[in-house]
């Protein structure tokens, strides 16, 4: 049975919560402000929130890097104090450490900063709140998002419905930083054009229109392994979504897809001929990247890009202030990846990255009042200037179409572009996400590494070991076919 | 309370051997009780259920179906058990008899100058977290920037070795880190082992100028067998389990190459939160780790009992 968000579980308890934020929010949103001030219910006390975020992971720890501001402005507005502690694990643990607290109904971590995949997960068992009625009744948060993008990636669950379980608290698309210092060297651009025939790229508009057949050119030109320099990385890691995030990319942006979220199919979708050569293309790529490229996630990219063992990088915009670090300021351009394809019919869908805020589903009054109190003020115009200014990427219209946003960061115009509809896209969001995604995870690896030689037998293994999850979980409406019987790498 | 003031009940209590036995186990038995045989029992029931703590449903009993599953090689669990079981026979034997070498070593060497410093040394990798023991070698690893590399190149000349990203490499690459780990622990119980022989024995062979290999089977191993044994046991069940150690190292990978059951079971119950499929995975494992316990002691007491008999 495909579950949807009216379960009567998860909506006795949304109600329950709404219904208390409902309340708050409703007079936090139809009061002037010097008699909210008088009358917040929680005026003259001190609140203890905690927020749950990605270790490491710099947008993460700039939402809590920015709370005293937001302590200071409910001191003033609202009369109350309140401090944040900050939880954190990696990405590949985060969900774990959350689910194991949610389970219990605790309210250890008050606010939490999920991955875009997981909000099936936690929506799904009631351990978030459904924002329906808090934005209904907060105007604060009825903003106009940058692209439809944003609301499937970062709110929406089941995938196509109304029901919004969390806000964007970073939008991250994927970027191409490549070394422009390289670029402008005159005596590299005299090389390659007596190597190509052709000018060596330079500005961003000459990205914007590249395709992977041109860029090739240009990674295989600066790949030297005896001077330790390569032209190109992208991730391959086995640890948690690197290398599908990465291979969507090519899976995508040549045509493919990865199932049928009406239906919950994904034999016969997923592992197609066409799709089963994408992979074959992923992997070829490895030829312009160094020596244990198939083991690099996020941390490992930048090491090699910092320390100048690559000449570009497809990597997370949200990670840039690592990536250009102080050395290669002013020395790093960042541009939307290449096209796959050529002419009219190239194409290019990158994978969204980003997270949302969620909201404690099991919150007492007092700090669910906080919590959406919290958001009220993340999305304030100055609030998110100021986010954008410290190196974070927020997704509101009104900050994006700002005149100096595309020169706040060296990133900016690229994470624009990308969001736009069309151009990224996020995989599913169903509950079962974890499960699937080990599965692919090992596949794709298994290919990369040679453990696995055969693409078409890797990408039927994946299929159909996902076909059955979402067949035993109720969402796909068949069974795995007969080619499935003892599939294994 | 003193002695005075107690009551004559409690004092004929506490004077009856048999009562005493209990009411000094019984905070023992408690303990035991709340934090094993609770939870165990409670996983034998929950491997019966199909249960998913992400699904927002209630468990639905569905027999041994999860069992079933398992044998039907879902997530294949054969190939994690071979794998898995040629990681503890190849390790625990390598640990074995290299911590035996450097026991013997050690213990002919009593009056060599800085050992005591050399043995704490030789024990600190056993006294590490594995996650950071993982997380470093895999720095040491690297083949762009990792120090074993540089050192290779340094001596022979080649191109640079993926240790953990070759699929041919991976896992005794990460068998060498849980080797360097635990052989100190070998070395440890080789020592305790060696101890525990009477010295009138060893210096009445030394005077009859038995061989070293008669005096190894006739004396020492005589005595020290069952400090032997005990520790080849621990590092059998300890190496079954591994898994925090490969986490930070190859997450299982490159593909499935690292992936021992311990990873499997932690991947299906606090990745993926497949509660019922992962108790039965789980039971599966205990009996397993039962069974190879049960043999342990069997051949342990064999000669024992042959002894009795005889």
């Amino acid at each position: 049975m495909k579950r949807t968000s009216t379960s009567p579980q998860v909506s006795r308890r949304s109600a329950l919560r709404s219904g208390i934020a409902l309340g708050t929010a409703a007079i936090v949103g139809s009061m002037p402000t010097r008699l909210l001030a008088e009358d917040h219910p929680l005026k003259g006390q001190k609140i203890d929130m905690t927020i749950l975020g990605i270790a490491g992971w710099g947008p993460s720890s700039l939402g809590v890097a920015m709370s005293p501001l937001f302590a200071e402005y409910v001191k003033a507005k609202y009369g109350y104090d309140v401090t944040f502690a900050f939880q954190e694990a990696p990405f590949s643990d985060l969900f774990q450490k959350a689910a194991t607290s949610l389970a219990t109904k605790s309210q250890e971590f008050n606010i939490i900063i999920s991955d875009s995949q997981w909000l099936g997960a936690l929506a799904q068992p009631g351990w978030i709140l459904n924002l329906n009625d808090v934005i209904k009744n907060n105007p604060g948060l009825q903003l106009d998002w940058y692209s439809k993008a944003v609301v499937d990636t970062y709110m929406t669950y089941p995938d196509g419905s109304d029901q919004i379980w969390g806000l964007p608290q970073e939008g991250d698309v994927e970027a191409l930083f490549v070394r422009k210092d390289m670029l402008e060297d005159p005596e590299e651009q005299a090389a390659f054009e007596a190597r190509y025939g052709t000018r060596l790229a330079q500005t961003w508009e000459d990205f914007a229109e590249m395709n992977m057949e041109e860029f090739e050119k240009i990674a295989e030109f600066f790949t030297r392994p005896d001077a330790g320099l390569w032209g190109f990385s992208q991730q391959y890691s086995r640890v948690y979504d690197f290398a599908t995030c990465a291979f969507n990319n090519f899976l995508w942006s040549r045509g493919g897809s990865i199932w049928d979220p009406a239906t919950g199919q994904i034999e016969g979708i997923l592992n197609t001929p066409e799709n089963a050569a994408s992979l074959v293309e992923f992997k070829r790529w490895l030829k312009y990247q160094p020596p244990g490229a198939t083991n690099f996630g996020i941390g490992e990219g930048i090491d090699v890009f910092v320390q100048g063992k690559v000449f570009s990088q497809i990597q997370w915009a949200a990670v840039g202030t690592a990536m250009i670090s102080e050395e290669l300021k002013g020395k790093v351009l960042v541009v939307p990846p290449p096209k796959h394809g050529t002419g009219a019919d190239a194409k290019r869908i990158m994978s969204m990255g980003g997270q949302p805020w969620v909201i404690n589903a099991f919150n007492d009054e007092a700090h669910m009042r906080v919590a959406i109190d919290f958001m009220n003020w993340w999305y304030l115009p100055e609030t998110t200037l100021e986010f954008a200014r410290r190196g974070g990427n927020p997704c509101d219209k009104a900050t994006l179409s700002r005149d100096d946003f595309d020169d706040i960061n060296p990133w900016n115009r690229t994470f624009k572009y990308m969001l736009e509809d069309g151009r990224s896209q996020d995989f599913w969001h169903d509950p079962k996400y974890s499960e699937m995604l080990a599965v692919q995870q090992e596949g794709y690896s298994a290919f990369v590494t040679d453990q696995a030689t055969d693409p078409q037998a890797v990408m039927n293994y994946i299929a159909c070991a996902q076909q059955q999850i979402l067949f035993d979980e109720g969402v796909a409406k068949t069974e795995p076919s007969g080619i499935c019987a003892g599939i294994s790498l | 309370m003193s002695l005075a003031t107690q009551t004559p009940g409690r004092r004929r209590l506490m004077d009856n051997p048999r009562a005493r036995v209990l009411v000094l186990l019984a905070p023992v038995m408690m303990f035991f009780i709340v934090f094993n045989t609770i939870p165990t029992l409670w996983l034998l029931g929950l491997s019966f259920y199909k249960y998913s703590l992400t699904g927002g449903v209630p468990p639905e009993f569905i027999g041994f179906k999860n069992f079933v599953g398992i044998f039907n090689a879902k997530n294949a669990i054969w190939f994690d058990l071979s794998r898995t079981f040629t990681f503890v026979i190849s390790g625990v034997a390598f640990q074995t008899l290299l911590g035996a070498a450097l026991g013997f070593l050690f213990w002919g060497s009593r009056n060599m100058p800085g050992r005591r410093v050399a043995l704490t040394l030789l024990f600190a990798p056993m006294v590490l977290t594995p996650v950071a023991t993982g997380t470093f070698f895999r720095f040491i690893y690297d083949p762009t920037f990792g120090v074993l590399n540089y050192l290779i190149r340094a001596v022979v000349e080649t191109g640079p070795i993926d240790f953990l990203g070759n699929p041919k490499l991976a896992f005794w690459a990460v068998l060498a880190v849980d080797c360097w780990m635990w052989t100190p622990f070998m070395t440890l119980m080789t020592l305790a082992a060696l101890g525990s022989v009477p010295k009138a024995e060893l210096e009445a062979a030394e005077i009859d100028r038995v061989p070293f290999l008669r005096r190894l089977t006739l004396v020492i191993w005589h005595h020290g067998k069952f400090i032997m044994m005990l520790g080849i046991l621990l590092r059998t069940i300890d190496s079954f389990k591994t898994l925090d150690l490969i986490i930070p190292m190859t997450k299982g990978g490159p593909g499935q190459n690292t992936r021992l059951v311990a990873l499997e079971l932690n991947k299906q119950s606090f990745e993926s939160f497949n509660m019922g499929w992962s108790s039965a995975y789980a039971v599966l494992l205990l009996l397993i780790s039962i069974a190879m316990t049960s043999v342990f002691i069997y051949v342990l007491n064999l000669r024992r009992r042959k002894e009795t008999e005889g």
